[in-house]
């Protein structure tokens, strides 16, 4: 424990107060399911580029980066920077679904009008497991390190930041969310720097470097097979949750018109140098003599040892941001998922745009609950599942590029690559390892995609995107 | 093995690509602030 219970709960307060409090103010404007789904499609370039950053920052950033550098060392670093590409090669594909779907809502419109009904139902199963785990992960990681840094007990620190996610982004929708995503980049940011140059002052990066070098040689090392295998599968597993998630769709169709590519773009040269500056603290724990007991609280143990007191307090205040950045986005874009790929297409077609905005915000108010249910008891494995979802992450990714820009990509290719390639990437988990899968799962899926559409002669129509939403 | 050199651009590149980028996010919201096109 870093910091006094007392300290952390009224930080917790602080800031429970001012994301409420600021979703509230925000959330007056929202009339319509468009308005609260996705901000009345007219973000600008600065909070469009800020949220993309806030929501792909999560805790597992700012606390996992610094374990992936302490057992994969440089390379581990750098491995973990790769999931900046997933922004970045997302940005001109979020130009074209904003050019190509207007009036677009969720990814899973684009399934639906693209590969027809099956496929959408493969690809709903598919995504609602992956953002619910991760929705869980994120829950459950924000008691875990509430308790760990400040001694708030799990249940409690878990129920406060999920209820206060929810209340916001119930409250105030997209608009809410992007708001406070822009003040909480910035604090994660500026509180990196900050703490990186103050770890600095006291080790310098050759004192790091000689330590390294005796104690730890492999860290340092450049052909470290492992790491280099992180990479690839780091890089596809970021591809994959930011092609296909309904997080990110949600802010092309978002984003005002010609400023989806721009932000994408910002937001991966911003997000791309995050896990080096937050984890090249753990290197310098040996060259400070820091005795880590577990490698997943190096980071907050290096910082507090060093800065003491200051340091434990910006750890904590990150660590809530790069959570809350991250639960109320996947709140959002998951309710908003339910309300227009189920709810609305499903069930009630012809439902009125005030009726759709207080269905997501039940929708937002039920997930938060079920996601409370499921993380009371506290399972420690949930990461392992995420890692789980890694194969069926990067068999959607071929599906979504080619039936973007291809023509010839067809339901028979999106079908066959997400069942195949998820299901072959699943056997290589269990058969492999984790650090496999992704890769595995994704290259079937590109086999069967990219087979059945050079096989294809048909051609799809892309007006028939704009048509029936 | 990665020279002390490397690390040093490394981590201090990355500090200072941070720093800016907190300053760029800023200066736009404060463009976009000026032109009205904030959302």
């Amino acid at each position: 424990m870093l910091l006094q219970p007392t300290t952390g709960w009224i930080l917790l307060a602080i800031f429970s107060v001012l994301w409420v409090g600021l979703g509230f103010y925000w959330g007056r404007r929202n009339k319509s399911f468009e308005d609260h789904a996705l901000a009345g499609r007219n973000i600008g370039l600065a909070l469009g580029s800020a949220t993309a950053v806030a929501t792909w920052i999560t805790s597992n950033t700012t606390m996992l980066a610094p374990q992936f550098a302490l057992e994969l060392g440089i390379w581990g670093m750098l491995a973990y920077s790769m999931a900046a590409f997933g922004l970045l090669l997302f940005a001109p594909m979020a130009g074209r679904i904003r050019t190509l779907m207007p009036n677009g809502y969720t990814s899973g419109d684009f399934f639906r009008l693209r590969y027809g009904r099956f496929a959408w139902g493969i690809f709903l199963a598919f995504t609602l497991f992956y953002s619910l785990t991760w929705l869980v992960s994120m829950a459950m990681a924000g008691g875990i390190l509430l308790n760990a840094l400040a001694g708030i007990p799990y249940v409690w620190g878990m129920s406060v930041i999920l209820g206060v996610c929810v209340l916001y982004t119930m409250r105030g929708g997209l608009v809410a969310v992007i708001g406070t995503d822009f003040i909480q980049s910035l604090i994660i940011l500026i509180g990196i720097v900050i703490v990186g140059f103050a770890v600095l002052q006291n080790v310098s990066v050759e004192e790091i470097h000689t330590n390294l070098a005796e104690s730890k040689p492999m860290l340092l090392t450049v052909l470290f097979p492992a790491a280099l295998m992180a990479i690839f599968n780091n890089l596809l597993f970021g591809l994959g949750e930011v092609f296909h998630n309904n997080v990110w769709w949600s802010r092309a169709f978002a984003f005002r018109e010609g400023v989806a590519g721009k932000a994408f773009t910002i937001a991966g040269l911003v997000w791309l140098p995050i896990p080096i500056a937050a984890g090249f603290i753990a290197l310098a724990s040996g060259a400070l003599g820091v005795g880590i007991p577990s490698s997943d609280m190096v980071g907050p143990l290096v910082i507090a040892n060093v800065l003491g007191q200051v340091g434990a307090i910006a750890v904590f205040i990150i660590v809530f941001c790069s959570l809350a950045s991250s639960i109320d986005s996947l709140l959002a874009a998951t309710s908003d998922l339910i309300t227009e790929d189920v709810y609305r297409r499903l069930l009630h077609p012809l439902a009125r745009p005030e009726t759709l905005k207080r269905v997501a915000q039940w929708i937002t108010l039920l997930l938060g609950l079920g996601t409370w249910a499921v993380c009371v008891p506290r399972i420690g494995t949930l990461a392992s599942v995420l890692f789980f979802a890694g194969p069926l992450v990067g068999s959607m990714i071929w599906p979504i590029v080619t039936g973007l820009y291809w023509r010839r990509a067809n339901s028979t290719g999106a079908i066959g690559g997400m069942l195949l390639g998820g299901g072959i990437g699943l056997i290589a988990y269990f058969q492999i390892g984790w650090y496999v899968a992704s890769t595995i799962g994704t290259a079937v899926s590109m086999v069967w995609v990219l087979a059945c559409a050079w096989l294809s002669k048909t051609q799809f129509d892309w007006a028939r995107l704009r048509e029936g939403i | 093995m990665f020279s002390s050199g490397f690390l040093t651009v490394l981590v201090y590149g990355a500090l200072v690509w941070c720093a800016i980028s907190s300053v760029a996010l800023l200066a736009m919201l404060v463009r976009d602030l000026l032109q009205g096109r904030t959302w």
